[in-house]
């Protein structure tokens, strides 16, 4: 898939070459729309609040704005402190983990990739289980040691896939597999051993990621880590361009490929780590959306990366809405939502662009 | 993709939980990734897997004495359980195994502690039961250790029909399984279990006694002029107790307006802003004894507004198993429902 799909076939194949001229545009359309949808999903949850009293509330906030309160105070409470915090994560951590799926897949050169590959999946999981079974409390609880989980399995495993002072995609996902594997091994006896139904039970809620106790402080926590990891992972786009020719290849154009793969590496890890930290193991957006942007827009890094983290937070901002409105007053975890939704949409463009992927 | 294998071994390990150690061939009605919850890991359903770390501060229910009149009972007897089963009893069993703390609890409320050789590890009430030989967990139960006890009779529930109870029947045991569905079938239950221990006398008298406390409390709570709405958390992810489950038949009971009451299931999670909406007047904190305190829900964003909070009506379940537990001591729960929803009604 991604073979076929590398910067020069698209351009002759793809059904829409007035978009790829129109990037800019494409990336300010899907820009306004997450404002848009933010803004229709705010209104969406237990209590109704109509667009017109959300933007009165908003306005009314405003220094020197005069309007006149005609909603409860508890719409107010609502609305700051649970629902606009919540759409805020959502955008975040969906732009971070579509973000994190395209790299791995451009670096690995495998379309199966996803954020969670090396080491992310089990290793959060391992630090949330301990953090929940042995009810750490200190320094940041089950984030902090959902992240460290994360970040500590991605360079053991990056440790152990090196060969020859570099690690190569093969080495990284087999390693990956294997210590992705002995982590979860020992999360999974942690919790058999465990008699706490109670605490399973919390381990498995965790596991399938959430956003119903979101806050304004992990949006600020979440914020330098994903700006940075952002700012490394647009400037390497061009070296995952030519990583597509192969590694040989792309040594020989004079891309530092060693040094490229680490840094990658490290900052893809930091994004993600900081999403699942706050938000669990959601499924499915870092693997479909960047193949949906692909699709649509071609496979050229420097605007894959962008585009995807816009798509994924826009979809992810859908997906918790549904999550959090469909059974309500009950939530469902929006993992569901997300592979629910996201898997028929990717299969129904697999199939329209068949022939362009060949 | 490891994501989903992860899940998928989860889901295998809810599974196994729920098999407990019986090999069964039967699949375990889960539906793997469909429920968010399975049913059974719900921390309330498994009403015995809490041990509980607080002292028993609420009253205990009263042990009635075997009374000397006792009249045998027919045996052979032949009793439909509460999966349906039809199960016959040849003479009145000496030797019980109990495979619920519930069911451990009846037994002891009846007097008839002395029968019991096997109990679950979270068998701890009345104290005496801790001093039993442990038969394993509530879910995952030692079949071995069950058969080498030759019991005449296992008192299962409706978690272990599908999964334990083949295995042990294979094996020549007599199981009956006993799952009250309400506060109400608490009680009328225990008549089941006079029948099965010959304990009748003392089935009755309990039956009595339990039935006047809870009109006590009914017939209190309806002198109030409103019900006060209540959120009952069952764990800091605001799952919650939904329509036809058993704490929310407590609630009702004890005079309380549910605010997971329009939920569409029975341990729906509440998503914070529901319950900033209702504004609930009461907090019960049934995971206090997980570490949440008042002071904590007093500090989650946008929670000072709630009446309960203001006016200072967090209030922990110091024993949550007075609550989770269908046993006896359900009208403890009661009790201690009522009294935190209505103090001035229970001075």
């Amino acid at each position: 898939m991604i073979e076929s799909s590398n910067v020069g076939a698209h351009d002759r194949a793809s059904p829409v070459p007035e978009l790829h001229r129109h990037r800019g545009t494409a990336l300010l359309v899907v820009g306004a729309s997450i404002v848009l949808l933010g803004a229709i999903a705010a209104t969406f949850g237990s209590v109704a609040i109509p667009l017109e009293t959300l933007l009165q509330i908003v306005t009314s906030k405003m220094p020197g704005a005069s309007v006149i309160v005609t909603w409860s105070p508890s719409w107010e409470t609502i609305l700051f402190t649970i629902r606009l915090p919540r759409i805020a994560l959502a955008a975040l951590v969906g732009g971070a983990l579509a973000t994190s799926g395209a790299t791995y897949q451009g670096l690995l050169r495998n379309p199966l990739a996803d954020p969670y590959l090396i080491g992310i999946s089990s290793g959060a999981a391992l630090g949330a289980t301990l953090a929940i079974i042995f009810d750490v409390n200190l320094w940041g609880g089950l984030p902090l040691c959902a992240f460290i989980g994360a970040l500590g399995a991605t360079f053991a495993i990056y440790a152990l896939a090196q060969t020859g002072g570099r690690a190569t995609p093969t080495t990284l996902i087999l390693a990956g597999v294997a210590l992705g594997a002995f982590l979860s091994a020992i999360s999974s006896f942690l919790m058999f051993k465990g008699d706490s139904a109670f605490r399973t039970h919390q381990v498995i809620a965790w596991i399938m990621g959430s956003l119903s106790l979101s806050n304004w402080d992990q949006v600020i926590v979440l914020l330098p880590y994903l700006g940075l990891g952002w700012l490394v992972l647009y400037l390497h786009a061009r070296y995952l361009n030519v990583l597509q020719l192969g590694e040989r290849q792309a040594q020989q154009l004079g891309v530092p490929v060693a040094r490229v793969t680490l840094t990658l590496v490290v900052a893809t890890s930091l994004v993600t780590a900081a999403a699942v930290a706050v938000s669990g193991l959601i499924g499915f957006v870092g693997l479909v959306i960047p193949h949906i942007v692909r699709l649509v827009w071609g496979s050229d890094h420097r605007f894959l990366l962008p585009m995807s983290a816009l798509v994924g937070a826009l979809f992810l901002i859908i997906a918790d809405a549904i999550a959090r409105t469909v059974l309500s007053p009950s939530e469902l975890p929006v993992g569901i939502i997300t592979a629910f939704c996201g898997a028929p949409f990717f299969l129904y463009l697999l199939r329209r662009k068949r022939e362009v992927l060949g | 993709m490891q994501t989903r294998k992860y899940l998928v071994g989860l889901c295998a390990l809810v599974l196994i939980i729920l098999a407990a150690c019986a090999p069964a061939p039967t699949a375990t009605p889960v539906p793997p990734m469909a429920t968010p919850v399975p049913p059974t890991v719900a921390p309330t359903q498994a009403p015995t897997t809490a041990p509980t770390t607080a002292p028993t501060v609420a009253p205990t229910a009263t042990v009635v004495p075997p009374t000397a009149t006792s009249v045998p009972a027919a045996f052979p007897l032949t009793l439909t359980d509460d999966a349906g089963r039809s199960v016959t009893l040849q003479a009145a069993p000496k030797r019980v195994v109990s495979l619920a703390p519930s069911n451990t609890e009846a037994v002891y409320a009846l007097g008839k502690g002395d029968l019991l050789v096997g109990v679950t590890e979270y068998c701890d009430y009345p104290p005496e039961a801790k001093q039993k030989p442990k038969i394993g967990g509530y879910t995952k139960i030692d079949l071995e250790k069950v058969v080498g006890l030759t019991p005449d009779l296992v008192l299962a529930t409706n978690i272990h029909v599908k999964t334990i109870v083949p295995e042990l029947e294979k094996r020549g045991l007599t199981v009956f399984a006993i799952e009250p569905q309400s506060v109400s079938e608490v009680i009328a239950k225990l008549a089941t279990f006079g029948k099965l221990l010959d304990a009748n006398d003392q089935a009755s008298k309990l039956t009595a006694q339990l039935k006047s406390r809870m009109d006590a409390v009914t017939s209190k709570v309806a002198t109030a002029k409103t019900k006060p709405r209540v959120f009952y958390e069952i764990d800091k992810t605001l799952y919650t107790a939904g329509p036809g489950s058993f704490i929310d038949d407590l609630l009702v009971k004890a005079g309380a307006n549910n605010i997971a009451s329009d939920a569409k299931s029975q341990y729906p999670q509440l998503s914070p802003e529901v319950v900033i909406a209702k504004d609930p007047e009461v907090i019960l904190l049934g995971d206090m004894n997980y570490g949440e305190t008042p002071e904590q829900v007093k500090a989650r964003p946008g929670w000072a507004n709630i009446t309960a909070v203001k006016t200072n009506r967090v209030i922990p379940i110091t024993d949550e198993n007075l609550i989770a537990r269908p046993g006896p001591r359900i009208i403890d729960g009661l009790e201690l429902i009522a009294r935190a929803v209505y103090p001035e009604l229970f001075k």
